[in-house]
């Protein structure tokens, strides 16, 4: 719907001065060129015949009997789509609003929409009576406007379905018998009850004009039905809008809300209802944790889903392998049948009981169904007992065998009497039993009586004092049906019947079916602590579902759920839609009960000619002003040129099509000129520094404060730098000297740390940046120095700068250390080496233990690593290697080695080299020594 | 767009000298012609080829009965017997009479002329002023100037002109007396008729006339396109013209008609008749006057 509407009418009366303008414009012609002319009487002899004025063309005059046209309109303020008429005469404005799950996407919109109806009331001074839809404590007690504005705006949308019983009765209290003037209802238009009266209701009130406000309805999708079928969820969705096709994904969400399965959801014309399969494989089928239908989501389109949604897997175990003569007639077939729609059945093929129960154990599931078996063979006992104990779910059905098998059986759930009981036979009087109505307890709580059933034999319980609280079923004369027996976290349920239909006919009855799924739902996690009395507790909300569908911790006034009684009404305020319990076991409520569906709010027959129906978010008002003075702004353009083109200047001068030519250019060099985007500043101090560092790399060396080490540790790397640069691809930039404390360590790959104990402490923030380092992945190299002190005492007298090493260590985090080992990545991940020598060749290089050696695989577990990817951080030595790397600039070593022997030099810079090369390739060459393997293993 | 001719403001008379200056300086001496003998007692400075009054000697004569005494001229009548009579040459000094029109019509000039009409005619004016003075006529300006034999001719029409009232477009006939040479300056835009109605009783008078017609380019080519107002300078009167290209054919038949109609009443009145157009030189039309003036008779 689309309308033309204007602010101030009033102006378009000057459209009467239209064919004035017309006339005007008619005799007076454009301005003319004047020019002083002084043979005026020759010209005026002739110009006789034209002394009229010179008419406009008439096209001309069109033109701009438009633009005065566009300026009378613009003035008058059109406005396409305005809003609606005003209130009626009298009385206060009502105003009843749908805050359910259905209005939570256009909520803003229908705020919108009240609000401007309130702001009406407000400048016409009328009460408003306010009323929500849903609302704790709703009270449509006339207020003023701005009083019903705070409520308005603080209603917010409730992930539940309007309930309009009583609506007409709420307000008609509240109201105290005034008669409303304008009741404006700004409904979800949707309604779960067929024949829903309430609009007719309303019309009793007798409103002076009552306007239907609904939205298009487009968002109102509800999640009716969710089952767990044979090859994935089947989900039913109800829609309001049947106008048209839709479609819509359909996505499954797992508990941390990753979306991990997904369908197109396909409406076709006209229909409300849709249903489709999310095809997906048990394992993943048993992670949704929600179901999400449409691009918006609201609490109607979202379901969630709990354990009992989840399928299970049941193993069967039948007891007679005679059954496999007669299939169609064994209790397994019976159990197969009930169990397919809601369970994965698993069988065994191996004969033999026991080697049968061992193999279906390993299969894991939920429930174990065992066909009239007598006795448990010994060997199968125990595992059996333990499954039950952590928790699984055993049924057993009655039979020939189970009754003959005795009393002492482990796994009945009561003392049962040897042999079975007999009904309505020949040589009895007694006729076959009906089932009692089901106990309002237990698992079969709710289902309706059985009343078609017949029991024929049974085997029959010995009376004992707890037999009651055991049963789950009996029949008639309340001999027991079906029985329970906890056993550690699990549970033994036997049918007193077989599982076939010579003894009753309960295997034929639907009532078989809903029994078994009962039972199979209860097999995992059971959740709700029973109560003495046998009751489930009622389950506190967990997380709640909000009207826009997402879940939050926030429970509100919500009460506790009683998955009994509460579950199969659809969702109201103490009991909105959400999950109950706690986090180890939850049920989860939807808005919805199973199989409703959702249909559009019919006002009915009488209330029909009363109600105006409006739309909630019509098209939004445009103001079109801007548009008309546009239009004007470009017909005074065209009649600008179309005068200069009488005036005969468009004909003229080259040098004014010059003049456009630079006025184009200065156009585009405007646009060119447009300001380039500007983009925070976010350098910080340091940033150069550390950029140097990580454009080229670079040795790093720690500072001790003296002078003549710091000297030899710049010196080493320096040679180093050349040796590197000379002999390998790696070209390091200068070495840098680095004060831990304060100097980014980030950048630097390894830092070489000489120790010496006559330098001052670092202190604990350096030891603590050290630390930090070492844990983000870098490494020290601690150079204690003092092999030479070392080599003589050997009585494990820690030298002074290893007292220094250790006390700097102290704080530290520090793995467990070995010397390199043989076949460590140090020894070969440039040169092949044993030994790290130094200025000293006698000290071992200490490094992580269990890292980067080939046999890594084979480490202790509890050897956690510090450091990721094989990478020692730390690396400790006595043998002063910066003494033996140390060259001036002129390349001469600067420190003999000890003894004086060059080769010991090279091999101390082909030990730096190695170093350096673990440092950055870390534990690729140790991958490297299982290629033979690889390629053994790809050939074969 | 800028108009394409404009009224210029009134053109300072003290320049049309400066300019008239040397206008004159290029002209030879004028000899009027005179060409009709009149009883004038003032002298001028031209011979008249005849007996008369003047300085110059003319001829000896013998004296003759009832003649004054005085004129006998003893040194030659004391030669022989007879007594002689010393004749002079007749020299009398012509009045010139000028007029230029200024009327607001004058002050007109296109973007096609470097001056307006009324620069050119007052240029013209004093140059031949100029040029007449030297040769001793009496000039004079109908109403401003008394004729006056003066060799600061141009300088003090000139200041008369400065200090004048605007001057009418054709001269009061009852200032022009006597038996004069009467030179117009002007555009001449009025109805012919008007023009010869005033003019004819001039001619009647036995005065000679000279009229030259100054016209701007403009108002010969008609360059005007599109609409136009046209503005009478004179009266302020104003005309729309819708397409002002259409009408200049009409236009220029009508102008050029006016022309031809001025040009044959001139003819018949025997007065001259000189057009000059103000994208010309000035000198075309003073040489043009030059000849009418000095020659004996019309051109």
């Amino acid at each position: 719907m689309s309308a033309l509407g204007f602010a101030t009418p009033a102006v378009l009366a000057a459209l009467i001065a239209l064919p004035a303008i017309w006339w005007l414009l008619r005799i007076t012609p454009p301005r003319p060129e004047r020019e002083v002319f002084p043979p005026f009487r020759i010209l005026a002899a002739l110009l006789k015949r034209e002394e009229t004025p010179a008419k406009s063309p008439w096209w001309l005059t069109l033109l701009r009997l438009l633009l005065a046209a566009a300026v009378i309109f613009a003035m008058a303020g059109p406005v396409l789509n305005p809003r609606q008429a005003a209130l009626s005469a009298a009385g206060p404005l009502v105003l009843v609003i749908d805050n359910s799950w259905a209005a939570a996407n256009d909520w803003d919109a229908r705020l919108a929409a009240a609000e401007e109806l309130i702001d009406e009331a407000e400048s016409a001074n009328r009460p408003v009576s306010f009323l929500l839809t849903v609302d704790d404590k709703p009270d449509a007690t006339p207020l003023s406007a701005a009083e019903a504005r705070t409520r308005l705006l603080a209603a917010r949308p409730r992930p539940v379905s309007v309930n309009r019983d009583g609506l007409a009765d709420r307000l008609a209290a509240g109201l105290s018998g005034t008669a409303p003037g304008t009741l404006a209802y700004v409904t979800d238009g949707v309604s779960l009850a067929e024949g829903d009266r309430s609009i007719e209701a309303l019309t009793a009130l007798k409103p002076g004009d009552f306007r239907l406000l609904a939205g298009d309805g487009k968002v109102a999708i509800a999640v009716t039905d969710v089952r767990n079928v044979n090859d994935g969820m089947q989900v039913t969705v109800s829609r309001l809008d049947a106008r048209d096709a839709a479609e819509m994904p359909l996505t499954a969400y797992d508990r941390q809300g990753r979306a991990i399965a997904s369908e197109n959801l396909v409406f076709s014309t006209g229909a409300t209802e849709a249903k489709t399969v999310l095809k997906a494989p048990l394992d993943i089928r048993n992670d949704f944790a929600r179901l999400a239908v449409g691009t918006l989501s609201n609490a109607g389109s979202v379901h969630l889903l709990d354990e009992g949604s989840k399928r299970r897997r049941v193993a069967i175990l039948g007891g007679e392998t005679a059954d496999a003569e007669r299939p169609l007639l064994s209790p397994v077939y019976y159990i197969k049948r009930a169990l397919a729609p809601f369970a994965d059945i698993s069988e065994s093929r191996v004969s033999g009981l026991d080697a049968a129960l061992k193999e279906l154990l390993a299969t894991r599931p939920s429930a174990i169904v065992m066909s009239d078996v007598g006795k448990v063979p010994a060997a199968a006992a125990r595992a059996l007992t333990d499954y039950i104990e952590a928790g699984g779910t055993l049924i057993r059905f009655a039979g020939p065998q189970l009754a003959a098998a005795g009393k002492d059986d482990p796994f009945a759930t009561v003392p049962l009497r040897e042999g079975e009981r007999r009904f309505g036979g020949v040589l009895s009087w007694s006729e076959p039993q009906a089932l009692a109505p089901f106990p309002e307890t237990g698992p079969f709580a709710g289902l309706p009586p059985a009343e078609d059933v017949k029991v024929r034999r049974q085997v029959l319980a010995e009376p004992s004092p707890d037999l009651a609280a055991r049963t789950l079923a009996s029949l008639r004369d309340g001999t027991p049906l079906v029985t329970m027996r906890r056993l550690g976290r699990g549970s033994i349920v036997l049918f007193h019947v077989s599982a076939e239909t010579s003894w009753s006919d309960l295997p034929l009855s639907g009532h078989f079916v809903d029994m078994l799924r009962q039972l199979v739902q209860m097999a995992r996690a059971p959740v709700g602590k029973p109560d003495a009395d046998g009751k489930t507790q009622p389950l506190p909300p967990y997380r709640l579902l909000a009207a826009d569908g997402s879940l939050s911790a926030e429970t509100g006034n919500a009460r506790p759920l009683n998955p009994a009684r509460d579950l199969a009404k659809a969702a109201d305020l103490t009991h909105p839609p959400g999950l109950y319990g706690e986090e180890e076991g939850f049920l989860a409520h939807n808005l919805l009960p199973e199989g409703s569906r959702i249909r559009p709010l019919d006002p009915g027959q009488r209330a029909a000619p009363w109600v105006k129906r409006l739309p909630v978010t019509g098209p939004q008002p445009v103001n079109l002003t801007p548009w008309f003075l546009g239009g004007a702004l470009l017909f005074l353009l065209i009649d600008g040129l179309v005068m200069l083109w009488l005036n005969g200047a468009l004909a003229l001068p080259r040098r004014r099509s010059a003049a456009a030519v630079l006025l184009a250019l200065a156009c585009l060099a405007g646009i060119s000129l447009e300001p380039a985007p500007s983009r925070a500043d976010d350098s910080r101090p340091g940033d150069e520094v550390l950029l140097k560092h990580l454009d080229t790399t670079h040795l790093a060396y720690v500072e001790t404060g003296e002078k003549e080490v710091d000297e030899i540790s710049r010196m080493g790397l320096y040679g180093l730098t050349q040796f590197l640069t000379f002999r390998t691809a790696l070209e390091p930039g200068e070495p840098v000297a680095i004060h831990p404390e304060k100097d980014e360590l980030s950048a630097f790959s390894l830092i070489y740390w000489p120790v010496s104990a006559s330098a001052p402490m670092p202190t604990p923030e350096a030891i603590g940046r050290i630390g930090a380092y070492m844990r983000a992945g870098g490494t020290v190299l601690f150079d204690t120095r003092d092999q030479s002190e070392q080599s003589f005492g050997g009585s494990g007298q820690a030298t002074p700068n290893g007292e220094r090493l250790r006390a700097i260590l102290a704080d530290l985090d520090i793995p467990p250390l070995e010397p390199v080992p043989r076949g460590h990545v140090l020894t070969r991940s440039f040169y092949l080496m044993n030994q790290f020598p130094g200025r000293y060749a006698d000290s071992p290089l200490w490094v992580e233990a269990g890292q980067g050696s080939d046999k890594s695989g084979a480490r202790s577990s509890d050897v956690a690593p510090v450091s990721a990817d094989g990478v020692t951080p730390i690396m400790i030595t006595a043998n002063d290697f910066a003494g033996a790397w140390a060259i001036d600039d002129m390349g001469n070593p600067q420190l003999p080695t000890v003894p004086p022997d060059e080769n010991q030099r090279e091999y101390a810079y082909r030990a730096g080299v190695n170093i350096m090369m673990y440092m950055l390739t870390g534990n690729y060459k140790g991958d490297q020594v299982h290629v033979p393997a690889l390629l053994e293993r790809l050939g074969n | 767009m800028a108009p394409i001719g404009e009224t210029s403001p009134a053109f300072a008379s003290r320049e049309a000298l400066q300019l008239a200056h040397e206008r004159a300086a290029l002209m030879p001496d004028c000899l009027v012609e005179a060409r009709r003998v009149a009883n004038s007692v003032i002298s001028g400075w031209h011979g008249r080829r005849r007996r008369g009054m003047g300085e110059n000697f003319w001829q000896f004569r013998p004296y003759a009965e009832g003649e004054s005494f005085s004129r006998i001229d003893w040194r030659r009548s004391a030669r022989d017997d007879h007594t002689y009579v010393r004749d002079r040459e007749w020299e009398a000094a012509h009045t010139i009479l000028l007029h230029a029109d200024l009327s607001p019509s004058m002050r007109y000039r296109s973007r096609f002329a470097p001056v307006s009409k009324e620069a050119r005619a007052l240029v013209l004016m004093l140059a031949l002023a100029e040029t007449l003075a030297r040769s001793g006529e009496r000039l004079g300006v109908p109403g401003l100037l008394e004729p006056q034999a003066n060799r600061q001719a141009a300088e003090r029409i000139a200041v008369a002109l400065a200090h004048a009232a605007q001057t009418p477009a054709l001269p009061d006939p009852a200032a022009i007396r006597g038996s004069v040479d009467l030179i117009l300056f002007g555009d001449f835009l009025d109805h012919p008729d008007r023009i010869l109605t005033a003019l004819k009783p001039l001619a009647h008078r036995g005065i000679r006339g000279h009229l030259v017609e100054i016209a701007d380019p403009a108002e010969e080519s008609f360059p005007y396109a599109g609409r136009t107002e046209f503005i009478d300078p004179e009266t302020g009167r104003s005309l729309t013209a819708g397409r002002a290209d259409s009408l200049a054919e009409d236009y220029r038949q009508a102008y050029l008609a006016r022309r031809e109609t001025l040009a044959a009443e001139m003819r018949r009145m025997g007065w001259n008749h000189v057009i000059h157009s103000t994208d010309r030189p000035a000198s075309e039309p003073l040489a043009a006057l030059h000849l009418m003036l000095s020659a004996d008779g019309r051109p």
